[in-house]
C-alpha cells in the first residue's frame, strides 16, 4: 500500500492524483508541494455544470477549486439550449441536467469554421475549456466544442465525473494502491488473505483513506476512543479528506462516536 | 423541441424513483417500447407511461431522453423528449441513475 498512499502524504493536495494515479508515469515523479499547482493547472478534469457552478475560489482573483483541488483545463458534456453569434464570438447556454452555464468560443477569422454553430443547437456537446468569471458571471472560454455522436459518451462522461470526484474526496480504491495486489487482492478480500488481514472485517471497495483510518480506530480498547485529530495525525490523511473517510466508516457501521462526536471506537464484530 | 420552461436542475431517475419524485421535473432515459394516440411507453428500469405533448417525436425500440414531470399517478407529463438512437447502453443508464441519487453533491441539489 505503498505508493498512493506517501503520494498523498507528500503531496499534502491528496486529489490532484487522479489524473497521474492510474497511470505510474507521472506519479512518479518528484511531488514537492511546489510543483503540486502546475501539475494540477495541467490536469484535464471532468466535471459536472453543477460542480462548475460551485466552485470556489480560495483568494479573491485566485485559481477555481473543486472538491479542493485547483481546476485546470475542464470537459464537460451538455445539450445545447441556445446559440448567439456574434462578431468576435459565439455563446452557447448549456444543460447537463444538473444546471446550465453560458459556454464562449472566440472565433478565429484567419481560420472560419466551414459548419453553422447552429447546427448544434438541442445536440449533446462536448466542451474542453477553462472556468472564467466575468463581473461575478461564470462563463467557460471554450478551447473546443464538438458534437456528441453517441449518447454513450454523454453517460460516460457522468461515470468518470463520479470517479474522479470520489477519488478526490475519498482518496483511491484499494486496488490501485496495492504493489502487486492489484485485482487479485481483491478479489481475496473477503478471505482476509494478503496484506488486508488486518482489515479483513472490512468489505471490499472501501477507499484507502477509510482503511487508514480504521487501522488506527480497530484496536482501541479504552471506553471514550479515540480522538479524530490523534487518528489523522496517525494515519496521515489529510484534513479535508478525513472527513469523508469517517463518514464512509461510520456508514458501514465499523466505527461509532462515543462521548462526542470527535471520539471514535470500532464495532466489535468478532 | 423548445425547451420551454425547464427547470435548471433535473434529476436522473426511472421506474424505481416515480413514486419518491412525484410533482418534480425529471429526466429519464429508456427504450420507446410503444407509442399509441397521446400515450408512449418506454423502459426505464421497468415501463414508464408517458403523457406526450404533440410536438414529440418518438421512435419506437430507440432510445429516448425525457425531461417531464411526475404525475400523482406516478405518469411522467412530456416537456421535452429527444431520440437516442438504437445503441444506447441501458445498463450505462441504469449505473448513471444510481450514481445521480448515491452521489447527489455532484448532480443536484436536495
Amino acid at each position: 500500500m505503498s505508493y498512493g498512499g506517501d503520494y498523498n502524504q507528500g503531496g499534502g493536495g491528496g486529489g490532484g492524483g487522479f489524473y497521474a494515479g492510474s497511470q505510474g508515469g507521472t506519479q512518479a515523479s518528484p511531488g514537492g508541494s511546489e510543483s503540486r499547482r502546475n501539475r494540477s493547472s495541467e490536469t484535464l478534469r471532468p466535471v459536472t455544470i453543477k460542480q462548475i457552478l460551485e466552485a470556489r475560489q480560495e483568494v479573491g482573483d485566485g485559481p477555481f477549486m473543486i472538491d479542493s483541488v485547483e481546476l485546470g483545463l475542464l470537459t464537460f458534456v451538455g445539450r445545447v439550449q441556445g446559440v448567439t453569434e456574434q462578431a468576435t464570438n459565439i455563446t452557447y447556454v448549456l444543460d447537463d441536467g444538473t444546471g446550465t452555464l453560458d459556454v464562449k468560443q472566440w472565433i478565429d477569422a484567419d481560420s472560419p469554421s466551414d459548419e453553422s454553430a447552429q447546427n448544434l443547437n438541442d445536440k449533446y456537446v462536448r466542451v474542453l475549456g477553462q472556468l472564467k468569471s466575468f463581473s461575478n458571471k461564470r462563463h467557460v472560454g471554450a478551447h473546443r466544442i464538438r458534437a456528441v455522436e453517441d449518447y454513450n459518451e454523454v453517460q460516460y462522461h457522468f461515470l468518470e465525473t463520479v470517479a474522479v470526484h470520489l477519488r478526490l474526496t475519498r482518496g483511491p480504491p484499494e486496488q490501485f494502491t496495492g504493489g502487486v495486489g492489484g485485482v487479485k487482492q481483491q478479489d481475496t478480500e473477503m478471505g482476509g488473505m494478503g496484506n488486508t488481514s488486518s482489515t479483513s472485517r472490512l468489505p471490499p471497495g472501501l477507499s484507502d483513506n477509510a482503511r487508514k483510518m480504521f487501522l488506527q480506530i480497530k484496536d482501541v480498547t479504552e471506553n471514550e476512543g479515540i480522538h479524530v485529530n490523534v487518528v489523522k495525525m496517525k494515519s496521515g490523511v489529510p484534513d479535508h479528506l478525513a472527513t469523508d473517510a469517517i463518514t464512509e466508516l461510520l456508514d458501514l457501521g465499523v466505527i461509532f462516536t462515543t462521548m462526542d462526536e470527535w471520539h471514535f471506537a470500532p464495532m466489535d464484530l468478532l | 423541441m423548445s425547451s420551454l420552461n425547464i427547470s435548471p436542475q433535473t434529476p436522473r431517475i426511472n421506474a424505481a424513483y416515480l413514486e419518491k419524485w412525484v410533482n418534480h421535473t425529471v429526466r429519464i432515459v429508456g427504450k420507446v417500447t410503444g407509442v399509441q394516440g397521446g400515450m408512449a411507453n418506454i423502459d426505464s428500469a421497468g415501463p414508464v407511461t408517458l403523457q406526450l405533448t404533440r410536438d414529440c417525436a418518438l421512435i419506437p425500440n430507440n432510445g429516448a431522453e425525457v425531461i417531464g414531470k411526475v404525475m400523482p399517478d406516478g405518469t411522467l407529463k412530456v416537456l421535452t423528449s429527444w431520440d437516442l438512437g438504437p445503441d444506447v447502453d441501458y445498463s450505462i443508464a441504469e449505473a448513471i441513475v444510481d450514481v445521480n441519487h448515491r452521489y447527489k453533491q455532484v448532480f443536484y441539489d436536495s
